[in-house]
């Protein structure tokens, strides 16, 4: 193959054509028949009686997904999926925010500060369970014995005990895992701000709380509403950080679509568990087209560009 | 007050705030995984005793297998960031620079797999690996990683493509390079901090992946880091917490030291696509 002397480009030709879809079949073979064929896959489990230890698998149309419907359990994960990246997104876009601002003023250790804020980002999800786990833990955590120490509680609390509790546990642990990387977007959404517009306000007589509702937050739109589509998509599959502080306990109480997904294919129920993956699938789907939409992904980018 | 105090007061509780909330777990693990009596904070004189067994017990003794965990981690991230960055950059380079029928479906089509859950896979991926009798292999996480990884390779590297002046390409052609020899020896070149960022953001993300090695391992014969502290069980009841902040730590410091040195590179390719849209 010789593409000498190929200076013309305006109309494609079938050569580079055929160049490109070669470059390309390495990544299209992988992410086809290990991802989309496995979606498909699933999809189609979905209608079967499919559990390991009693073959053979064996259609019965959209049975499971009647069972679904009336499954308490399921309804329960989905509420608490729901809940959890809700209130969890939210959190960390303030935290995200306030890192943000600190690390992009400018003084002595900024340079420190940024790697410092990076630590939790670049510490593994599983690490970070485990050592939340241990500080949530009832006789010998840091958090009940600074609390108890301190006066500020006179009994220890059961963290990870009760589901009140156990939710903004598993909350408090993802927030402090993710508000670095919406930290870092932001940063990079405030570094592109121009500092006329904040000279002409202070010269209009803005204060510091005016300048940053008024030129801050609307310069930085674009930014967040990426950063929590971003964070949004990755919290609604939370598996990692529940199976291991709560497995999904107390009571089923914490368990995310996923964990539920997960248990059904631990027990051997690939059918069910399928349906519950093509919910948690649709879930998702359903959430970023409406977020695209809501959110005016390009239009909001385009406005940033002028 | 002058705005000046205000922000330097803001300046002072923020980053006193930052680093508290940022530090403490992590040295928590720290000064836990050098303690010879991990529920000090419990008893009711508290007093903390340094020893270095918790390391020398995960290192030494066979049976907990940490160090094969570890072993089997990094051999498959660093293969996975291998492929994956050439595989990626082939089709980036493809994307970017050639014009072909579906290209944007197909650049769609792989970027979305991004939002996809694991558990809308993993059910199948077992049985396959079942079936191929691989689970339990390095290639049972390899090649799905490889896949799960590309949209954040891809994404990466065509933004720093799409950076690239044209005209590079089309000297390098007027000189009678091809195709591949304009990628492999102008491109990649001159786009060595995006392959860079790529590479280490894949990096840590094949790492740190949690769910595909849970399913489709056993044992320390490909069990990953992830999971091996996950499942992390005492010889004797009690949770050895001891051992078990000392392999979180070995499993982390390499990546946060990392994640410092290379701080720049990191930051770049997080942004690189959520600023370019």
């Amino acid at each position: 193959m010789s593409f000498k002397g190929r200076r013309v480009k305006n109309k494609p030709k079938n050569s580079e054509q055929g160049l490109a879809y070669l470059l390309l079949s390495p990544v299209l073979i992988l992410v086809g028949g290990l991802i989309l064929v496995p979606v498909l896959g699933t999809f189609i489990t979905s209608f079967f009686r499919n559990v390991t230890f009693m073959p053979p698998a064996k259609f019965i149309g959209i049975r499971n997904y009647a069972r679904i419907i009336k499954d308490p359990q399921f309804w329960q994960s989905l509420r608490f999926t729901v809940a959890f990246s809700a209130v969890a997104v939210a959190l960390e876009s303030i935290l995200g925010m306030f890192y943000a601002l600190v690390i992009n003023e400018k003084f002595k250790f900024r340079g420190i500060m940024r790697a410092i804020v990076l630590i939790p980002w670049a510490i593994p999800t599983i690490v970070s369970a485990r050592i939340w786990q241990l500080m949530y833990n009832y006789s010998y955590g840091l958090l009940n014995y600074v609390l108890v120490h301190f006066h500020l509680c006179t009994h220890p609390i059961n963290w990870l005990g009760s589901p009140v509790s156990a939710f903004f546990s598993i909350v408090t642990a993802d927030v402090w895992k993710t508000a670095p990387f919406m930290a870092i977007l932001f940063l990079a959404g405030l570094q592109a701000i121009p500092q006329s517009l904040y000279e002409a306000a202070r010269v209009d007589g803005a204060s510091i709380s005016q300048q940053f509702w008024r030129i801050t937050l609307p310069l930085l739109k674009p930014i967040i509403v990426i950063a929590l589509i971003f964070r949004t998509i990755d919290s609604l599959r939370i598996f990692d950080l529940i199976y291991v502080l709560t497995g999904g306990g107390p009571g089923g109480s914490t368990s995310s679509v996923s964990m539920y997904g997960f248990k059904s294919y631990i027990l051997g129920d690939f059918g069910y568990g399928s349906t519950v993956s093509v919910i948690t699938f649709l879930l998702i789907f359903v959430f970023t087209v409406i977020y695209l939409k809501v959110g005016n992904f390009s239009g909001g980018l385009k406005e940033n560009e002028r | 007050m002058s705005d000046k105090t205000k922000k330097k007061i803001f300046v002072i509780i923020g980053v006193i705030v930052t680093s508290i909330i940022c530090l403490v777990p992590f040295v928590w693990m720290i000064v836990i995984s050098f303690s010879k009596n991990p529920d000090f904070l419990g008893s009711v004189k508290v007093s903390y005793t340094f020893t270095w067994n918790n390391y020398r017990q995960i290192i030494t003794s066979l049976d907990l297998h940490i160090i094969d965990y570890f072993k089997n981690s990094l051999i498959i991230a660093i293969v996975v960031t291998f492929f994956s960055v050439m595989i990626g950059s082939f089709a980036g380079y493809a994307i970017s620079r050639i014009r072909f029928k579906g290209k944007t479906f197909i650049t769609l089509g792989i970027l979305a797999v991004s939002m996809f859950p694991q558990i809308s896979i993993v059910g199948y991926i077992f049985e396959l690996m079942t079936k191929l009798g691989w689970i339990n292999t390095y290639k049972a996480l390899i090649f799905p990683y490889i896949a799960w990884v590309m949209p954040i390779s891809l994404w990466i590297l065509i933004s720093y493509f799409m950076q690239l002046p044209k005209s590079l390409d089309e000297a390098a052609m007027v000189d009678g390079a091809n195709r591949m020899q304009t990628l492999l020896k102008v491109i990649l070149p001159i786009s060595a901090p995006g392959v860079f960022s790529t590479a280490l953001l894949v990096f840590i993300a094949s790492f740190n992946e949690f769910m595909f090695a849970l399913m489709l391992t056993t044992d320390y014969h490909a069990r990953t880091i992830p999971v091996g502290i996950a499942l992390f069980q005492g010889l004797h009841g009690q949770i050895p917490w001891g051992q078990i902040m000392a392999s979180s730590a070995i499993a982390a410091i390499p990546l946060v030291v990392m994640v410092l040195i290379f701080q720049r590179y990191i930051v770049q390719g997080l942004t690189a696509g959520a600023l370019k849209g």
